[in-house]
Formats: structure tokens, C-alpha cells, sequence
């Protein structure tokens, strides 16, 4: 008895949809949670969470050194942290760079901002890999993703017989599925 | 000592190297000399179209799709921006206030009265900010660099 006919098509292709799912698993909740993060990136940042505080510390002379300047703004606000840099944009504005976030001072007024972009460390993680930020060996990877999910589909079409199956509702619902992207493609490129 | 007791240690040991150097972006650095930034903008039809090497403090950095760098200048006031293609290179948001060395080539667009007063309306309500038409007087020069590649410090 030759393999074939022990496992008949359907059996195979049964087992190939059930293994690469398994496989697919994984990778398919990166993409997916990830592409839920990044499809509203107009409302919200996915990588990064804003913190913004407001300080008042009282008005400095701008005439004074931009060195002199940050370490009395720091001073002002009770921070012992070392800042990596500062900068001047232009006379009135001073801007100090911590190791995380920046403080942006209104030099005449005294008015401090201080606004940090603090990482969310997997979800950032998720996005980096959905947009193929490693690049090199991950896109190979995610090309494999794309071909097993093609595989998925197309195995997943055949593994039931009888009415609900491809020549049954299946059919209908495949239809649907594929009419879905078409028609709004058709509604939105030609009909608005 | 078992692996799995040594594997974070280890990966500790490789993170704290690893930070402690420059990060690269993109593409490798081909130039040894490098340009100021009051040099280009104070004569950017001299560099336009010329790839230079820059370095600066990161000022700014995009938070939505790590897109492109402001670095300081080394005159008072000056800023000079590292533009990339999106998604080519993405910088993050901890790179703000490290010391980039940068490579990239010289683009000068200049936007005459007319070209502002229709950009400038849709730039000011996207950036929710005020806009005084009676502010424009005369062409504007954007000069930035379209960025290759960068080592930012950590």
C-alpha cells in the first residue's frame, strides 16, 4: 500500500492546516496585535507613552551661558541627574536633554515643560517586527509567515466536505470574504 | 552554575556592551571629514546635492515613525534637520539629546511667497498652531540633509 492511498488528499491537507496553524500561531498574534496598535497610529502613539509635567521656577537671565543656564534650571528643579545636552532654539527657549525625556524652558517667563516618550516595550517590540525593522534574516521569516498564511487559506478551504463545505455555505462565505476588499476598493478608487 | 541561571547574565553582560558603544543606522559611512553645520547653512547652494558628514546633538527626534533627527548646530541657534526615508531607518525616541555623526546629502528647497501662503494654512492647523499670512515676506529656504546612514552615541 503506497503513502497516497493510506493518506488521502484531504487527510494531508487537513494535517498541513493543522500544523502550520500551530506553527503560525505565534507570529500571527504579532501581527495581529500589533496591527491593531499600528492601524490607529492617527489617534495614538503605539511605541511610545507621552509624559508631559509643567513647572514653574521663575524667570532666568538669557543672557547667562547655555552650560550655566541648564545646570541652574536643574538646580531650580531638584534634579540631581547629569543631562546629556542642551540647546538654545532660539533666545528665549532653553531645552535640556535628560537621559529620558526634556525639559523646555521659557527663560523669560520660567515656565518649564518637562515631556518624555517612555517605551511600551512589547507592543514597540511588535510593531519593530510587523514593519521589518531588523530587516535581514527577519525578512525571510516574515516571508514565510506570508506564504504559510496563503497556505492556510487555501488548505482551509478543503477541509470539510458535505454543506458546509466549499460547495456549500463555504462557498457563500468565501465570496463574501473576497467581495469585502474588492468592493470597498471599487467603492473608494472610483465611486466616492 | 546551570544555563538557564547564566543565560540572563549573559544577556545583561551583551546589553551593557552593546549600549555602551555607538548604534549604527543604515547605510555604512563612507566620508572622513566632516563638514559644520553653520557652513552648509550659511551657504547651502555651495553643498546642495553634495553628501557631507555632520555631527551634532540629536534636538528632536520623530516619535511617530522615527523618521527623521534635528541636530544642534555648532552656532547658537542652529538647528539642521537628518531626514530619512520612512521606514528605511527609525530612529527612537531615546536617541534625543546623543551625539550623532551623520552622513547624508545636501537638499535645498526654496518656496517662493505664493508656495507658503497655500502650505503654510494646511502645516499650521495640522501642528495646531496660529498662522499670520502677513508673517511671510519672501522666499524661504528649507536646507536639510536626506540621510544614508548615522552612529548615534548612547
Amino acid at each position: 500500500m503506497s503513502l497516497g492511498s493510506r493518506l488521502p488528499w484531504r487527510r494531508w491537507n487537513a494535517a498541513l492546516h493543522r500544523d502550520i496553524g500551530f506553527l503560525a500561531v505565534g507570529l500571527t498574534l504579532v501581527y495581529a496585535i500589533s496591527g491593531l496598535a499600528v492601524n490607529h497610529m492617527a489617534h495614538w502613539n503605539p511605541n511610545y507613552r507621552r509624559v508631559v509635567k509643567i513647572h514653574e521656577i521663575g524667570a532666568l537671565n538669557k543672557e547667562l551661558p547655555e552650560a550655566q543656564l541648564a545646570a541652574e534650571t536643574l538646580a531650580r528643579l531638584g534634579v540631581e541627574a547629569k543631562p546629556r545636552a542642551a540647546f538654545q532654539p532660539d533666545q528665549d527657549t532653553l531645552e535640556i536633554y535628560m537621559k529620558e525625556g526634556k525639559y523646555a524652558v521659557d527663560l523669560p517667563t520660567g515656565k518649564v515643560l518637562y515631556e518624555a516618550n517612555l517605551p511600551r516595550p512589547v507592543l514597540m517590540a511588535m510593531n519593530r517586527l510587523h514593519l521589518n525593522a531588523p530587516k535581514k534574516a527577519w525578512t525571510w521569516i516574515a516571508d514565510l509567515y506570508a506564504l504559510s498564511l496563503i497556505a492556510l487559506a487555501l488548505t482551509g478551504l478543503f477541509i470539510l466536505k458535505g454543506p458546509k463545505g466549499i460547495k456549500g455555505r463555504g462557498a457563500w462565505l468565501t465570496a463574501l470574504g473576497c467581495a469585502i476588499p474588492t468592493g470597498y476598493w471599487v467603492w473608494w478608487a472610483y465611486l466616492r | 552554575m546551570n544555563l538557564f541561571r547564566l543565560f540572563p547574565v549573559v544577556l545583561c553582560a551583551v546589553m551593557v556592551l552593546k549600549a555602551a558603544d555607538a548604534q549604527h543606522y543604515g547605510q555604512p559611512m563612507t566620508l572622513k571629514e566632516e563638514t559644520k553645520i553653520s557652513e552648509i547653512l550659511a551657504n547651502p547652494e555651495k553643498f546642495k546635492g553634495k553628501k557631507v558628514r555632520v555631527r551634532g546633538v540629536v534636538t528632536d527626534v520623530c516619535v511617530e515613525r522615527g523618521c527623521y533627527l534635528n541636530l544642534k548646530g555648532d552656532k547658537k541657534f542652529q538647528e539642521l534637520m537628518f531626514k530619512v526615508d520612512d521606514g528605511v531607518i527609525v530612529f527612537p525616541a531615546s536617541v534625543l539629546g546623543a551625539e550623532a555623526i551623520t552622513e547624508g546629502v545636501v537638499s535645498l528647497q526654496v518656496f517662493s511667497e505664493k508656495e507658503q501662503k497655500e502650505m503654510c494654512p494646511i502645516e499650521a492647523k495640522a501642528l495646531n498652531r496660529k498662522f499670520d499670512p502677513a508673517k511671510i515676506k519672501g522666499p524661504m529656504k528649507v536646507i536639510r540633509l536626506d540621510g544614508t546612514g548615522a552612529d548615534v552615541k548612547s
